[in-house]
């Protein structure tokens, strides 16, 4: 049984059809990647599975549990995590605060109204972990928006981690950075793949292809392709299409 | 800050404001002023202070909250004419009176941030500052709830008469010092954390896990609650509960003094907020009837120009990081150009 | 049970009061349209135009040799000066508040909100320290006041004139609108503003004109409305809500829609006042917390600036 499940996904805003007709099996410790065209529903198939729209029509399950049409953060406690393809980080906090709050030890105190979050180290030294899994360790005192791009985008995917997800979605987690940086981000996910479940947004095709188990493409909200890397290397509609200039 | 010192219970600037404000009907006869205005201060700190909970921390705006703090002080006022004149049921009255209020308008506006958040909470203020009016048979509508008495504080093995300004200053001073407490350890809880990050970004502290929606219900319920107590220990001071306090031109000064003192950065900046209006009230009301009117246009350059308040200017200072008055010039130019 | 017929006048009422809040109303739309914020003082400047016709009409206001020429003209002739020039000086300040709201336009809309505020609240302090918070009442030519009794139901007179003057108004700004160049910039502005730009539009001096524009719509709306909501300070407060009622029942950029929402909430407003007249203003904030409760996207579904 997959982990992370979608069937015949349907949705529309309006007249206009986003997704069509897209089904999905992501099996635990697999990293699922999802490429295509900009505005073929890759993004709005990511916000359908993490709980920020209602499919028209479909269901979307995950670990057995149908979780369709559940509110996004009670589909993040079950385990889901995900990062954004435009940033979206506690601006005024730390990278330490950020990646704290995202903490499951500070989810489960959330009414706490009384203690003080910054006395327990437990919190602290978790926060720290997670920074260092990301690259970012000794700059947890450093205000977010004075980060550097690429060190923002390694909190984005840190705050994600930081929830201790079985299932991570990063939606084009390379986009604007420059080859240092991707190669290291490569690093991260080989680093965490076979213990988190990924899926994966990308048009990076280098990066994708070097990392992921099976692959997706969608185009027009519909699934038009999937496989192997190699297996895709050969489909015609690929090569065809200008989406890749893999070497 | 996670990496900082523990935050104590109490903190240097706490004992300093506390010690402050403790001594001041020793010295304020001094200065040419006199206790009750320390009484008007500190309930309006409070109730500024519990204000800033929305605006400050979770970045909400609400314009209408003069309408709990008014439903405070009719509550206690109409705990005491019909239930018991007894100031802690009388008190209790007042915060619950609120608390429901609140937690019935926060159900209506909790989904929502911005200018439908502004709008809403205009619209409720409105709609219960009319009821206020209106309701004259339990209100006694315009004219307001009179004969309200200053209740002795009764704690069993002693009674303090609380008729006099300064023991009562020292009694709302008791309250205003354990809230003010309570305050500084909600807003460095977890729960205070999660508020401050919905109000930098809504969107992933819902994906982080976060039932957005019941925080920001919480905030508002708290705060309208706090609010409404201030209004009761309000209806004591002056006597009287009455309904301007509900209007909107009122809700705008807590809004005003907050800002104005620095709620966006300090903590304290809303009990800096709160003097400065009083005494503005005082000492520039003594020498005009338009005082009011200064105060609202120190208020829209704060807000254009050092949002961070009084008490941002003052951190500002203390680091070192002061820009002169030619940055503020270079500024007005710069809108004119634009 | 009131009978059909006497609900005729309420009707009127209502239809008038409704022309006015669309007048207010489209004013409102065009400075959302063509700006990124929400103009919450838009309410006092409805006031401050009130309370400036009453100065431009009472001749007490002139300095002596002035005021005895002054009171001798005719009441209408002072009414109409009043009605021309009191939203032009009305528009000034308007574009005095578009000018402090640059500074807020790229940064957190929280800003922009707790600046119009600010600004709402000093121009109803500045009315209370000059005027006071008494009640005033605008001096009418004769001919279009008082009330006169039709089919056995009272009527107003002014209420007539009232509806005429803002259809006259309304129709005005159509013309403007949808007739002339600098309507169809306004258009693009509000559509587009970068294509404005690209246009060699100066969007700046565009956006403060529209401010003006949308200013001494609301002015002149005030000065209409005095004498049948009275001149007081916090009338502003009535006059912003039926505006943003309008635009999320209408949606921004539906000249008609505006119109026709603005009728609907006068409807509405006037109504309650033949059952429960006291209530009748409370409508409009109910109706608006019900209209944001269910269907804040307005009927037409189109997001908006609102949708913060």
């Amino acid at each position: 049984m997959a982990l992370f499940e979608a069937e015949r996904l349907h949705m529309r805003f309006g007249h206009r059809v986003v997704l069509e007709d897209i089904s999905l099996a992501v099996e635990e410790g697999e990293l699922a990647g999802i490429m295509g065209p900009n505005g073929a529903g890759k993004t709005t198939c990511f916000n359908v599975l993490t709980g920020r729209y209602r499919p028209t029509r479909g269901r979307v399950t995950f670990a057995g549990e149908d979780i369709t049409g559940l509110p996004p953060y009670a589909i993040a406690r079950k385990g889901v995590a995900r990062s954004f393809q435009l940033m979206n980080l506690f601006n005024d906090f730390t990278a330490r605060e950020n990646a704290a709050v995202a903490l499951p030890a500070m989810r489960a105190r959330g009414f706490d109204m009384a203690r003080d979050a910054a006395a327990d180290p437990a919190l602290a030294g978790a926060a720290d972990a997670v920074l260092e899994r990301v690259g970012l360790g000794g700059k947890g005192h450093v205000v977010a928006k004075n980060l550097s791009y690429g060190d923002r985008r390694a909190l984005e995917i840190g705050v994600a981690l930081a929830a201790v997800p079985r299932v991570l979605f990063l939606d084009e987690p390379t986009s604007g950075l420059g080859a240092e940086a991707t190669a290291r981000l490569a690093g991260l996910v080989k680093s965490l793949k076979g213990s988190v479940t990924m899926v994966i947004i990308e048009h990076d095709m280098a990066f994708l292809f070097g990392l992921a188990d099976r692959i997706s493409v969608i185009h027009w909200g519909q699934v038009i392709a999937r496989g192997a890397p190699a297996e895709l290397r050969e489909n015609p509609w690929v090569r065809a299409s200008n989406l890749g200039k893999l070497t | 800050m996670l990496a900082a010192p523990r935050t104590g219970l109490v903190t240097p600037a706490m004992l300093f404001a506390f010690a402050l404000f403790a001594s001041l009907p020793l010295w304020i006869g001094a200065v040419g002023l006199y206790p009750y205005l320390g009484v008007e201060i500190l309930i309006w700190a409070l109730y500024a202070l519990s204000f800033n909970l929305l605006l400050g921390y979770t970045g909400l705006p609400s314009f209408g909250h003069g309408a709990y703090f008014g439903i405070g002080a009719y509550a206690f006022g109409l705990a005491q004419l019909n239930l018991a004149a007894n100031l802690w049921i009388c008190l209790a009255a007042a915060l619950a009176a609120a608390a429901v209020a609140g937690a019935l308008v926060a159900a209506f506006i909790s989904h929502r941030r911005g200018i439908y958040y502004a709008l809403m909470t205009i619209c409720f203020g409105q709609v219960l500052w009319f009821i206020a009016i209106k309701a004259h048979a339990v209100t006694g509508g315009e004219d307001g709830l009179l004969k309200i008495a200053r209740l002795p504080a009764d704690f069993g093995v002693a009674a303090f008469d609380l008729s006099g300004n300064t023991s009562l200053y020292y009694f709302v001073f008791a309250i205003f010092a354990l809230l003010a407490m309570a305050l500084w350890r909600l807003v460095h809880s977890p729960f205070g954390r999660i508020l401050q990050a919905i109000k930098q970004n809504e969107t992933r502290a819902t994906f982080v896990g976060y039932n957005v929606w019941l925080y920001k219900f919480s905030a508002f319920t708290i705060s309208a609650a706090l609010s409404g107590l201030c209004g009761g220990l309000f209806a004591m001071a002056q006597a009287s509960a009455y309904p301007d306090v509900m209007s909107l031109h009122y809700s705008g000064y807590v809004v005003m003094m907050t800002l104005v003192g620095g709620g966006f950065v300090s903590f304290w900046g809303p009990v800096v907020g709160a003097a400065t209006f009083f005494l503005a009230r005082d000492v520039i009301g003594a020498l005009t009837t338009s005082w009011m009117l200064w105060f609202g246009l120190l208020f829209m350059l704060v807000v254009l120009f050092r949002p961070e308040g009084l008490a941002g200017l003052w951190q500002d200072l203390r680091a070192g990081r002061f820009r002169p008055r030619a940055a503020a010039r270079a500024g007005l130019l710069a809108i004119l150009k634009r | 049970m009131q009978p059909l017929l006497d609900l005729l006048p309420h009707l009127l009422n209502g239809l008038t009061l409704g022309l006015l809040f669309a007048l207010i109303a489209l004013g409102f739309m065009l400075i959302v349209g063509v700006m990124e914020q929400i103009n919450l003082a838009h309410g006092s400047l409805f006031a401050l135009g009130a309370y400036v016709a009453l100065v431009i009409v009472g001749p007490e206001n002139l300095p002596e040799p002035l005021r005895a020429a002054w009171a001798a003209v005719p009441v209408g002739w002072r009414y109409v000066t009043a009605l021309v020039f009191a939203p032009l000086l009305v528009a000034v300040v308007g574009m005095g508040i578009e000018l402090c709201m640059r500074r807020t336009y790229g940064k957190d809309p929280l800003y922009g909100l707790l600046l119009t505020f600010g600004a709402a609240m000093v121009l109803e302090e500045l009315i209370r320290v000059v005027w006071g918070t008494r009640d005033y009442v605008l001096p009418l030519p004769g001919d279009i006041s008082g009330g006169f009794i039709f089919q056995g139901l009272i009527w107003s007179t002014y209420r007539f004139y009232a509806a005429a003057f803002a259809i006259a108004a309304i129709l005005a700004v159509w013309l403007f609108i949808e007739r002339t160049p600098y309507g169809a910039i306004i258009k693009a502005g509000a559509h587009d503003s970068e294509i404005v730009r690209a246009l060699g539009i100066n969007l700046s001096r565009l956006r403060l004109f529209v401010f003006a524009l949308g200013t001494a719509l609301a002015a002149l709306a005030g000065i209409i409305m005095a004498p049948i909501w009275g001149i007081r300070p916090h009338v502003g407060v009535d006059a912003v809500v039926p505006a943003f009622l309008v635009i999320v029942l209408g949606g921004i950029g539906s000249f008609w829609g505006a119109v026709l929402a603005g009728i609907a909430v006068g409807l509405v407003v006037g109504l309650t006042g033949a059952y429960a007249s006291e209530w009748s203003l409370l409508s409009m904030y109910l109706l608006l917390i019900a209209v944001v409760t269910f269907r804040a996207r307005g009927l037409f579904g189109k997001k908006s600036v609102l949708e913060a």
